[in-house]
């Protein structure tokens, strides 16, 4: 792959400041509250149900961007096939679950 | 040929072993290609469950089943051990072949802890709800949604812990690095959509 950075040595050292466990947890610390916060408005109870869905969907695909982007490292240099890839994935599994909803609600 | 490169590097590994090698590189990408793969099957399945999920067939609802401290509990599982997997590679990078095997460890004790909860909650559905595969057409695509991403977390348990035993026998080398780096990745995307999982099923089943 083309833009995929390799080590070369001398750059080495300068380039790769070992990265803490610092910012993995921030992100953990963000996926759990993000988790609290759908199972707490379930929880609960009295929200509206349309408001929900769409709390609930966002609180996931925050996460997810997060994970994805932290935990396994698309945020960083190098990762544009991966990406291509990924967007590759989620665009047939969205147009899979569009075509289901969209067969039950106006069959 | 391979053990005689792993033998040229002991002691002294890159610092990104996962990448040192041209094999190793190209195991990474293609185990990307195989995660868009897998996001479309498992995307087929959140399509049948969301397409079925209110066929109860005079059944338990969605409602009714779930109950969320042990959804809650399982999340929790899942999302530590995805941390420890980060741990784990980190310690990877520092050339702490001990620490790492010790951060593996802890992350398959706690996916088998997730898949103990799920096979409890499963024979609970079967045996007290009367919610068994063929019960209606929303248990059918309930057990096969969760259970597929559950048999994920079976087959990665089994990996890492082969992966254990082989760091133990061959050491961290630039041959062992990109597996273990590639079946980290294969844990966070189990918990990825465990995300989608615990919201889709779970927590809008619950909301109606």
């Amino acid at each position: 792959m083309v833009t995929e950075q390799h080590p070369q040595e001398g750059s080495v050292k300068h380039r790769h400041r070992q990265e803490g466990p610092q910012r993995h947890i921030v992100v953990f610390i963000f996926s759990v509250v993000l988790t609290l916060i759908a199972f707490a408005a379930v929880a609960a109870g009295g929200v509206n149900a349309s408001f929900a869905v769409i709390l609930l969907l966002v609180m996931a695909v925050l996460q997810v961007f997060l994970q994805m982007g932290f935990w396994m490292h698309l945020k960083d240099k190098g990762h544009l096939m991966p990406i291509i890839f990924m967007l590759g994935g989620f665009f047939i599994a969205g147009t899979c679950i569009v075509m289901a909803l969209y067969w039950v609600w106006w069959d | 040929m391979t053990t005689a490169h792993a033998e040229a590097v002991k002691g002294t590994l890159p610092h990104e072993p996962e990448k040192a090698t041209l094999e190793g590189r190209n195991k990474v990408l293609a185990f990307w290609l195989f995660l868009g793969g897998e996001a479309v099957l498992f995307g087929t399945l959140f399509a049948t469950f969301l397409a079925l999920r209110n066929q109860t067939n005079d059944g338990p609802s969605a409602n009714e089943l779930f109950h969320l401290p042990l959804v809650a509990a399982a999340t929790f599982l899942l999302l530590v051990s995805s941390l420890t997997s980060v741990f784990a590679i980190q310690a990877m990078h520092r050339n702490r072949p001990a620490l790492l095997r010790s951060w593996l460890l802890v992350t398959v004790v706690l996916g088998a802890a997730f898949l103990g909860l799920e096979i409890y909650e499963f024979s609970e559905y079967v045996r007290h709800e009367k919610f068994g595969m063929t019960t209606s057409a929303f248990s059918s695509a309930f057990y096969t949604l969760v259970g597929f991403h559950g048999a994920h977390v079976a087959f990665g348990i089994l990996w890492i812990s082969v992966l254990i035993g082989q760091l133990v026998r061959k050491g961290l080398t630039v041959v062992t690095a990109p597996k273990i780096y590639v079946s980290a990745m294969y844990w966070h995307f189990i918990d990825v959509v465990w995300v989608f999982i615990f919201t889709v099923v779970y927590l809008l089943g619950k909301v109606g």
